[in-house]
């Protein structure tokens, strides 16, 4: 501990004095509105529609509308997620999830590897009692699943839960744990793709362990990597050509879950 | 007993470790926060070979009962407020883990060795050079300020 970034000034020092002060709990309160808007209105995980049912946000947008004519030809359905900015690591842990209700065989292993992660978390210096009070809502979860026979009624459950923020952001927070340990156990490997001079760990305190902090490339890659598992993503901006660019991570993989991202957006791709 | 919440329950974990183990120069007061287990006194020591060394300083905890997905409010209160670079007189500190970068693994735990690592870590005691204005302008929770962090070694 003790490297965190700590500061010299806030910036009303910049404001000057007839408006200052109340600004910045103007500016936070503005952000709160949004953000009990979004809360609102879009469910953490939202049910399964149609991937042709994207058309309608774009009704007038050329680039948009050839891609996802594209998209159309590859994926049957879209499940949209929540953009609070733990989108990337609530769409992964579902997605992974509900593939593996319908795999008894995977299901035990992925079992077994989520109940040896603990020790591996507190081996790197994660406290404890902070790491137990995640793991064992997590294990909870695959429990309650894993009691569940029938394969639909499974994943009814496993909606019903990732829509509880309670235990949504639990099993958020996990994954964000487990990606971290995996950055930091293979570090040399990761600290290429870091800018400017931080170090793996830094990145991992400021960039994955925190709630609500956008995910990039990394985070997949040391998620997926995390989980033993493959994403397909697909890329859909308003950049050039007409189809959509798609990566596998990691590069080679047999994807297993499949996400779209739209600039600053994760949701879940279905072929 | 009743029923605890989720971050009540994880509280009293937080304390009951903070009472058996805690970090050298930490006490908290077990008696105030077993009563309102969402205001904490702690009180910390100067470490000694430091510019603090000798000094006693209280700080204060408040939880939301979103922790510990919000990060808890931490001032210090009472007579003495550490001059330091980061403190501001009023008991507001500018520390990243307090906002930004706050993550539920962290704890009052984590946050307290944070705290006596950046006090140890001073070369000059001095108060931020903008604290005449921040403390007559800011509100009562530090929270509400948006703060721009440094990287300092400070």
């Amino acid at each position: 501990m003790g490297d965190q970034a700590e500061g010299l000034t806030n910036n009303s020092s910049e404001t000057n004095i007839e408006s200052s002060g109340n600004q910045d709990e103007l500016i936070m309160a503005q952000q709160r509105q949004i953000e009990k808007e979004i809360s609102e209105t879009i469910p953490l995980v939202g049910e399964l529609e149609a991937i042709t049912t994207l058309s309608s946000e774009y009704s007038t947008d050329e680039v948009y509308l050839s891609k996802i004519k594209d998209l159309v030809s590859k994926y049957s359905h879209i499940r949209r997620t929540r953009p609070d900015g733990n989108c990337f690591f609530r769409a992964f842990s579902y997605a992974t999830l509900e593939r593996l209700l319908g795999d008894k065989e995977e299901f035990i292993k992925f079992y077994k590897l989520a109940e040896n992660s603990k020790s591996i978390l507190v081996e790197l210096g994660f406290q404890q009692f902070t790491v137990e009070d995640f793991y064992d809502t997590y294990m909870e979860v695959l429990k309650r699943l894993a009691d569940i026979d029938n394969v639909e009624a499974a994943k009814k459950e496993l909606h019903t839960i990732f829509n509880e923020q309670g235990y949504s952001d639990y099993m958020v927070v996990y994954l964000r744990l487990l990606t971290s340990a995996q950055l930091q156990k293979e570090q040399d490997f990761y600290s290429c793709f870091i800018e400017g001079n931080r170090t793996v760990a830094d990145f991992c305190h400021q960039e994955v362990e925190p709630m609500y902090k956008d995910s990039d490339h990394i985070h997949i890659m040391a998620a997926c990597s995390a989980l033993n598992t493959g994403v397909r993503v697909s890329y859909m901006d308003r950049g050039t050509g007409t189809t959509v660019t798609q990566h596998d991570l990691p590069e080679g993989c047999i994807p297993t879950v499949h996400l779209l991202y739209r600039p600053t957006h994760y949701d879940i791709l279905y072929v | 007993m009743s029923a605890m919440s989720p971050s009540e329950r994880r509280l009293q974990k937080e304390l009951m470790s903070l009472i058996k183990d805690p970090p050298p120069g930490v006490t908290v007061d077990a008696e105030q926060a077993e009563q309102n287990l969402l205001q904490w006194t702690i009180f910390m020591e100067g470490a000694s070979g430091t510019l603090y060394e000798g000094e006693r300083f209280q700080l204060q905890f408040k939880f939301s009962n979103k922790y510990p997905f919000d990060s808890p409010e931490v001032t210090f209160v009472g007579s003495n407020i550490p001059v330091h670079p980061h403190i501001y007189s009023n008991g507001h500190i500018c520390l990243s883990i307090l906002t930004d970068d706050w993550s539920p693994a962290l704890s009052v735990q984590s946050v307290c060795l944070s705290i006596v690592s950046m006090l140890s870590s001073c070369k000059e005691k001095q108060r931020p050079h903008d604290n005449a204005f921040y403390v007559k302008t800011c509100s009562k929770n530090p929270k509400k300020t948006k703060w721009w962090y440094h990287d300092d070694s400070v």
